[in-house]
């Protein structure tokens, strides 16, 4: 069945007017500048790739914007053809690349009004990604039309989603993202992610790393498209053979609500999971009183804590000891991921991203 | 023969789909409130049993006249009609009231099956011991789907013991794998309720008072063997915080419907196929905190003061050892692997999360388990159907927000009514965006996240 059918792509492209513009920035500061139009010009290639390889292949193109998420280009319903057929062109492409080209612009010049800037809203283009994945993965009960057509919706093997991202994750997104990733793993799409720009994304790399996509931060930018078409083209059932990079280190650590230390050992409220790093008598986000007996257990319980709450410290030098030959066994892609572009120290950069991940649980709450 | 009656102390919080964190005022609404409620239950079962006195079986009478409901379109096809009661039936879910409760979020459940020689019995297809084995693994896979931080273990009914089929474990296919190979599990003899409930009781009665203890029983056969009183044991049950719900395959028993009532739990008796998975699943949810969690007035209640549901609990995140890390034995299997996680407190690495570490205790999760929990606690607002084309603006888009599906352009006959929009148009309450009813159920089920706020 696979041979027969096609395989879906959606693609959400993170167009953050401000990200894109501190990447297009010449060398000094960063050494190698993608500007928007080289970045979707590329990109437009692996899209016309993904076309190409199968005439049965679809495709659906999400931008985020600030506060909006547009549905830029999809095969199922696609625009009327006004251009003029260009004889030098292959019509079904140039329909593609035309059609998400003036569609940016478009998004761009009504942007370029709105002055207070809102929020990147990648988690709503991968909602509505994912909501469209439902609609061509799932026989549509509504409209009898599709039938009609004589085409069939219901089998179209392994759905998958690439996530472009130039922005770092935002405190606030880290509930709807996780959802996103659960309903992901229930519909058995795969979500990829290439970090395009900017900092890792702790969140994407665990959606790619619990989807069982691949996690790819981009070190050397103008190599974009090759990143992309060696990583990212080959439908899921064929990166077996291909052995396409996977990710071993994701952290799965938490940070506690009330200091924002990472914590090796927390103390969860049952009620609603938030995690503190020390018994507290009352939850600070649903007020919930703990029960006297149970501080006094935990606080009996702690004289051999205050050695794994200064986690940050004691986890760094115990797991080379539990694990002494990891360091040189695991560069594979990243290599680059240990030494992010602030120079940051490896702990350090799981320490801001997962700080990040506590601030949104509570502002959330 | 009742197709199944909700313990009354449980109907209000069972019946909706979805969650809040209660504050205290709503709980006192709720306790006040459940007393009027309680009768108006009462006086709507004497309905029913009037009605049954007339009708041979109350099954009969839902199939009414049901021709009558389904309507040919204009085509000739009945389609459409059917495409309606569907939309129909899964909006009625999603608009079940949600009134603020808590529910249990950390859950220990020991299913407890029936291999007595009486599940051979061909009632239903193929038969019942086949059926019931094909629907647990349903449950199983879905119930750790809605409560990754759960725990399951596998108890069988089997030749007057009780035996222990799958240990205690919170990955789901371990579970699976326990009850995988049918002919280990091959019926015979007679099934002893009070054994089997001992050692589901034993098995939990290590657990901390804020995780739930339930035991979910598929009971085929009438009979039950024991060596002593059953009553005991359910006194001991009851006393334990242990909540039994039973669902019973051939008819009701006394004893069955005294468990489930005194502990709480649900009790039901499957009339087809259909029925019995229905309420199979009807125990995957969450169930509501047992009335006890009032943190406003709970200081009236002096036997428990001390809210005894809400704790904090001391949680392990494990480090995570990647596939290229040099092999060693993991302490759950003993087997050699090089993927795994590290116990934080005492270094062990066990095979998979979330787990009680096996050398130390300590409960080990991800923070991906949390938070796949939170969705629990922030649900997406119900979509309001949007009812007339006056309340759509001439600019609104003609597709659906999310999937870019179009809407219909006028209104149909046979849609509306029942929170059903004739425009097939749903919109959200907080981004006044438009979804068609296919996105709204998705929205709601899965995603748990709507596409036009993000949130």
């Amino acid at each position: 069945m696979d041979d027969e059918n096609g395989s879906h792509l959606s693609v959400v492209i993170d167009l953050s007017p401000a990200q894109w513009h501190s990447s297009a920035q010449p060398p000094p500061d960063n050494p190698y500048p993608l500007p928007l139009s080289i970045f979707l010009a590329q990109l437009l290639t692996f899209l016309n790739a993904h076309i190409a390889s199968k005439h049965e292949n679809t495709l659906a193109v999400f931008g985020a914007f600030p506060g909006k998420s547009v549905m830029l280009y999809s095969s199922t319903d696609p625009p009327p053809q006004t251009q003029v057929i260009d004889a030098n062109s292959y019509p079904p492409f140039k329909l593609v690349d035309s059609t998400i080209v003036t569609r940016v612009m478009e998004e761009f010049d009504e942007q370029a009004e709105i002055t207070d800037e809102a929020p990147n809203s990648l988690v709503s283009a991968l909602a509505k990604a994912l909501c469209y994945v439902n609609r061509v993965t799932l026989p549509t009960t509504t409209t009898s039309s599709k039938q009609a057509e004589g085409r069939d919706p219901t089998i179209l093997p392994d759905p998958r989603i690439l996530v472009l991202s130039v922005s770092p994750d935002l405190s606030t997104s880290y509930i709807p993202i996780m959802n996103a990733i659960f309903s992901a793993q229930k519909l058995k799409v795969t979500i990829d992610v290439c970090q395009v720009y900017g900092p890792e994304s702790v969140f994407l790399q665990q959606a790619a790393h619990l989807t069982g996509g691949s996690y790819i931060f981009l070190e050397r930018r103008d190599a974009l498209l090759q990143y992309l078409i060696m990583s990212f083209l080959s439908p899921p059932s064929i990166r077996k053979i291909l052995s396409v990079p996977t990710q071993d280190k994701i952290d799965f650590r938490a940070a506690c609500f009330c200091h924002k230390n990472i914590v090796d050992i927390g103390f969860v409220c049952s009620v609603c999971l938030s995690i503190f790093c020390q018994p507290v008598p009352v939850c600070s986000t649903c007020r919930t009183k703990f029960p006297m007996k149970t501080l006094q257990r935990l606080n009996a319980a702690r004289p051999m804590l205050p050695a794994s709450t200064a986690s940050p410290s004691r986890a760094a030098s115990s797991a080379p000891q539990a694990r002494p030959s990891t360091t040189p066994a695991t560069p594979k892609t990243n290599g680059s991921s240990a030494a992010p572009p602030g120079g940051l120290p490896h702990s350090g950069t799981i320490g801001n991203g997962t700080a990040r991940t506590a601030s949104a649980n509570e502002s959330g709450v | 023969m009742p197709p199944r009656r909700d313990n009354d102390k449980f109907i209000q919080e069972d019946s909706d789909s979805d969650i809040s964190i209660d504050d205290g005022v709503d709980v006192v609404k709720n306790v006040k409130g459940k007393g009027k409620a309680t009768d108006a239950q009462r006086k709507r079962d004497k309905g029913k049993s009037k009605t049954k006195d007339t009708q041979a079986y109350t099954w009969e009478a839902s199939y009414t006249r049901s021709w009558e409901s389904v309507q040919e379109d204009e085509a000739g096809s009945l389609q459409s009609s059917v495409d309606d009661w569907m939309a129909r039936g899964r909006r009625r879910r999603l608009l079940a009231p949600s009134t603020a409760i808590r529910r249990t979020i950390i859950r220990h459940l020991v299913l407890l099956l029936d291999l007595s020689s009486s599940m051979m019995d061909r009632d239903m297809r193929p038969t019942r011991f086949d059926l019931m084995l094909q629907y647990a693994r349903e449950f199983i896979a879905e119930w750790f789907d809605q409560n990754p931080l759960g725990q399951i273990g596998v108890v069988g009914m089997r030749a007057g013991i009780g035996e222990r089929i799958g240990e205690m474990s919170g990955n789901p296919q371990e579970v699976l794998k326990s009850i995988a190979d049918r002919h280990k599990l091959e019926p015979t003899g007679e099934p002893s309720l009070q054994n089997s409930i001992e050692m589901a009781r034993s098995s939990m009665s290590h657990l901390p008072t804020h995780s739930s203890r339930e035991i979910v029983i598929i009971f085929g056969s009438l009979t039950t063997c024991d060596p002593g009183n059953i009553h005991e044991t359910l006194d001991s049950c009851v006393r334990a915080k242990i909540r039994i719900s039973v669902v019973a395959l051939a008819a009701e028993m006394k004893i069955c419907r005294d468990l489930c009532e005194k502990t709480g739990g649900q009790f039901g008796v499957a009339l087809n196929e259909g029925h019995f998975r229905d309420l199979l699943f009807e125990l995957v949810p969450p169930p509501a905190q047992q009335a006890l969690t009032r943190p406003a007035g709970g200081a009236a209640t002096g036997t428990r003061a001390a809210n005894p549901s809400a704790d904090l609990m001391m949680m392990g995140f494990p480090t995570r050892l990647p596939d290229t890390s040099p092999p060693s034995l993991c302490v759950c299997h003993s087997e050699i692997k090089s993927e795994g996680f590290l116990c934080p407190r005492c270094l062990a690495k066990v095979c998979d999360v979330p787990t009680d570490c096996d050398i130390c205790g300590l409960m080990i999760v991800s923070s991906p388990h949390l938070a796949r929990s939170y969705h629990h606690l922030f649900p997406v607002k119900a979509y309001e159907a949007v009812l007339s084309e006056d309340q759509i603006p001439p600019d609104a888009p003609k597709t659906c927000h999310a999937c870019a599906r179009p809407f219909l352009t006028a209104p149909t006959a046979t849609h509306g009514g029942d929170g059903l929009s004739p425009l097939g148009r749903y919109r959200c309450p907080n981004c006044q965006n438009d979804f068609c009813s296919e996105c709204d159920i998705f929205v709601h089920d899965v995603v748990h996240c709507c596409p036009g706020c993000g949130k």
